[in-house]
């Protein structure tokens, strides 16, 4: 089926099967920075907001984005370079491949709710998860972020 | 960042492997025929198909495609190369296979009564088989340290003695970055490779032996790792889809589903340990011994050595023990192979002896701290084995966490509250071989060439750093690049906590190389160091808990780390260290499980099998016992592997404080919790 939706701000059509995810069509675009992790919709390496919501793109099928708005972590840092700077200051990352995804979600929170005490954070951000850090430092990136706001 | 799955080749085609779906079987025959038929399909592959002998890290014991028999459920028994990822894996879902069902072992216990069926007919048979056959069937390794009949002796002497066994579960690195593998093969016979593995030099000759090629003509191409944690060292897919690439004349690309990961990789070993302490009545240790039976699972070949230290209390030389005996048995079963995960052995053994020297503390009527203050070696004494160590800050550490420690008065109400303390210490290698270059670029900048990979631990922002002061440069104009294993002789790899130490000593030559040389060119140092007297980094953990008595739910408040530390080379990097160890031994304490009942992995994707999230983790809170003596010019401390094995016995002897529940197995539920408390008179 011939799919249509604004990427990263750019309108783009392109092919793909009814039942194509929304990851691999991203990818197959050559968007890599979208992470395959569990692939059941756990991890969060996924994430990319539809309408300006995070979804697990490992989950959603390409079709549901239909007409949609749809962001990338690569689109993302460009609309606020502070986030991704947020997170390079307080090395919210060691192996990076949860990062795209944090950084999707923490720029969610901030479209929702850039108050959020560090209990609501770590409440928001609990579906992005990192084996590496122990969270301390990507909660204190978001911190920072909302902050900046 | 660019990791495996994000590379791609002009010609590209895409591996998915059918796996058994039973624990132990011989294969009777296997119908390709339909998978081969489907759109899209390049080619469907089976043993018989493929010229290769079996591979691994140690003992070469696994099959790149399963031969006659299957040993685990989610062994790999035939492959699909197809036009895309999509189409390889629906095709491997039509590949039929008919078994002879055989009986299995499920645990280790089962496997080593006599009369067990056997995993493999004859393990001592493998190149680098680690056992002979008198040491009998379905063992991996036997490694016995100590006397046990000085400690019988001791024993019987002794005025208290504690006498429990121990288990823990099976659990998976958790990495985020599933394994994955690209491969390419070129007319001339060179293969490019890009592999989520973490030591590159070792693994070209890993697979040139199982693909019968040299070494030389295999080059590992740099690429990031997406979490490492022990479980991305072995070969794993990377000989199959050289062995496809080579059939189908185009490179392969294979990448695991997370599923497929937690089934068929390389998870920590789950162990049974009996441990007996026996102390005089004014609490000093007179004996221990520690008796630990691994499930090894199906193969031996992901681990770097066919053995795990479970010396807990030994290797560091923590405590003063007059009679030592230690024995670990691992076993062949026909579960997920096992393999190393973050300091391994260590987690298995440090919560049976910490829980036990919290039993023992209570049996002699001593705080448990004062038990373990004054059984922990000196400076200046030897170990068990009668070696010298650089220093034992043992004591020193564990004042520190003490006078750190701040009672939590959070608990919900109605719930009981208690705070555990577990001991750890972690050796830091004193021996590396390994190599660097420097290359002065057009612009002034330095660009320093590696083989050590960035498994996420920030090894290159440490050798920048490193090189940095000692050239008294800034650490922007320093470029750390990770090259292919054509372009330096040698590097270990990572693991072992040994890349700072590992960097230091080659940091230091380069340095020294770089101010003598004479001509503005590039410099290339190998150091082939032997080591002199290790030094142990102490980690002291102190959990708070809270305990809901109706539910037997515990909530971790606070994990206090208080580790002994030389110089720090990145404050950050270390510090992550201490917490994304400790968040690891949370979760090992209290929420994962493959649970490999029946042989199936019935915590089979990361819904199931549970990583702790940022709601999930306590508080981490860390001191640092500063002025260590470490080793190297550099003078550091190891500090990946020292906060992940103390903490289930911090987090267990905590619940105990609270509750007066004995948790002897992990993970601590509130199922066992409760029942404990309702089993207490
Ligand atoms: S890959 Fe989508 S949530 Fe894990
Ligand atoms: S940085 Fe490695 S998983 Fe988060």
């Amino acid at each position: 089926m011939r799919l249509h939706f604004a990427l990263n701000g750019e309108e783009i059509a392109c092919d793909a099967e009814p039942d194509a995810l929304l990851i691999d069509v991203i990818r197959d675009l050559g968007l890599t920075g979208t992470k395959e992790g569990c692939a059941v919709g756990v991890c969060g390496a996924c994430t990319v907001l539809v309408r300006e919501v995070p979804v697990c793109s490992c989950l959603y099928l390409a079709a549901m984005a239909e007409g949609a708005p749809v962001w990338t972590v690569e689109g993302i840092a460009k609309r606020d370079p502070a986030l991704v700077e947020c997170f390079v200051e307080r090395e919210g990352m060691q192996c990076g491949i949860c990062t795209p995804g944090q950084v999707v979600s923490a720029f969610a929170l901030g479209l929702e709710h850039d108050s959020a005490t560090e209990e609501e954070i770590r409440g928001f951000m609990s579906g992005n998860l990192c084996r590496c850090t122990g969270y301390v430092t990507i909660t204190e990136a978001v911190r920072s972020y909302l902050d900046h706001r | 960042m660019r990791y495996v799955n994000d590379v791609s080749l002009p010609g590209m085609t895409y591996v998915a492997v059918a796996r058994s779906s039973v624990p132990h079987a011989r294969i009777r025959s296997i119908d390709t025929s339909v998978a081969a038929s489907q759109p899209g399909v390049i080619g469907v592959f089976t043993a018989k198909d493929l010229q290769v002998s079996t591979y691994g890290r140690s003992v070469r014991d696994v099959s790149v495609l399963a031969d006659d028999k299957v040993r685990y459920v989610g062994e790999r028994v035939a492959a699909v190369v197809a036009e895309s990822r999509v189409a390889a894996e629906a095709a491997a879902e039509l590949v039929e296979v008919t078994y002879d069902e055989l009986p299995a072992v499920f645990t280790a216990e089962e496997a080593i009564a006599p009369g067990a069926p056997t995993v493999h007919d004859a393990p001592w048979a493998y190149p680098r088989a680690f056992i002979t056959e008198e040491q009998g069937q379905n063992r991996q390794s036997v490694v016995e340290e100590g006397s046990l009949e000085a400690v019988e002796e001791a024993l019987q002497k002794s005025a208290f003695v504690v006498d429990e066994t121990y288990t823990t579960s099976a659990i998976h690195q958790g990495y985020l970055e599933p394994q994955a593998c690209v491969a390419d093969v070129e007319p001339s016979g060179k293969v490019r490779l890009w592999l989520t593995n973490k030591s590159p030099y070792i693994l070209r000759s890993q697979i040139a032996d199982c693909l019968g090629i040299e070494a030389d003509s295999i080059e590992v191409q740099p690429i990031a790792l997406g979490g490492d944690f022990g479980g991305k060292g072995s070969p794993e897919e990377a000989p199959l889809c050289v062995a496809l690439a080579r059939l189908v004349g185009r490179p392969t690309k294979m990448v695991l589903r997370y599923t497929e990961d937690l089934l068929s990789t390389d998870a920590r070993h789950p162990a049974r340990i009996y441990v007996r302490i026996g102390c005089d009545t004014d609490g000093n240790i007179t004996a221990w011994s520690q008796d630990a039976l691994l499930d090894g699972g199906a193969y031996g070949g992901f681990k770097p050595a066919p053995t795990v230290s479970i010396h807990g209390a030994l290797e560091p030389g923590g405590y003063r023990i007059p009679a030592f005996y230690s024995r670990s048995v691992i076993a062949y079963t026909n579960t997920v192979p096992k393999g190393h995960m973050r300091a391994p052995g260590a987690p298995q053994a440090t919560f049976a002896t910490e829980s036990a020297m919290d039993e023992l503390a209570l049996k002699v009527g001593l705080e448990p701290a004062d038990l373990r203050y004054r059984n922990l070696l000196r400076t200046g004494e030897a170990d068990v084995n009668g070696r010298e160590w650089i220093e034992f800050r043992g004591q020193e550490t564990l004042d520190a966490a003490l006078a750190a420690l701040r009672i939590r008065e959070d608990a919900p109400a109605g719930w009981a509250s208690g705070v555990g303390i577990s001991v750890y210490s972690r050796t830091t290698p004193t021996s590396t071989s390994s190599s660097m270059r420097l290359v002065p670029m057009p612009d002034g900048r330095l660009s320093c060439e590696i083989g050590v990979i960035e498994t996420g631990t920030g090894s290159h922002t440490v050798a920048r750093e490193l090189l940095a002061k000692g050239l008294a440069m800034l650490p922007e104009d320093i470029d750390v690049v990770q090259v292919s294993t054509d372009e330096l002789p040698t590097d270990p790899g990572a693991g072992g906590s040994r890349v700072t130490a590992s960097l230091a000593m080659v940091a230091d030559q380069a340095i020294k190389a770089w101010r003598a040389r004479l001509e503005d060119e590039p410099v290339l140092v190998v150091v082939d160091e032997k080591g002199g007297p290790p030094v142990g980094s102490y980690g002291v953990q102190i959990a708070q808990v809270a305990v809901d008595p109706e539910t037997g739910q515990v909530k971790v408040l606070e994990i206090l780390s208080t580790v002994d530390v030389a110089e720090i080379i990145n404050e950050k990097s270390h510090q992550m260290q201490i917490d994304g160890g400790a968040a690891m031994g949370f979760g090992y304490a209290c929420l994962e499980d493959l649970d490999e009942s029946d042989g199936q992995v019935w915590s089979a994707n990361l819904g199931d099998f549970k990583l702790p999230s940022s709601r999930d983790v306590p508080d981490f809170k860390t001191v640092l016992v500063r002025g260590g003596r470490g080793v190297g010019t550099a003078n550091v401390k190891n500090i990946g592997e020292t906060t992940t094995p103390p903490t289930a016995a911090a987090i267990a002897n905590a619940v105990a404080d609270a509750v007066g529940a004995r948790i002897r197995d992990l993970p601590i539920r509130a199922e066992r919790v409760l029942a404990l408390i309702e089993a207490a008179p």
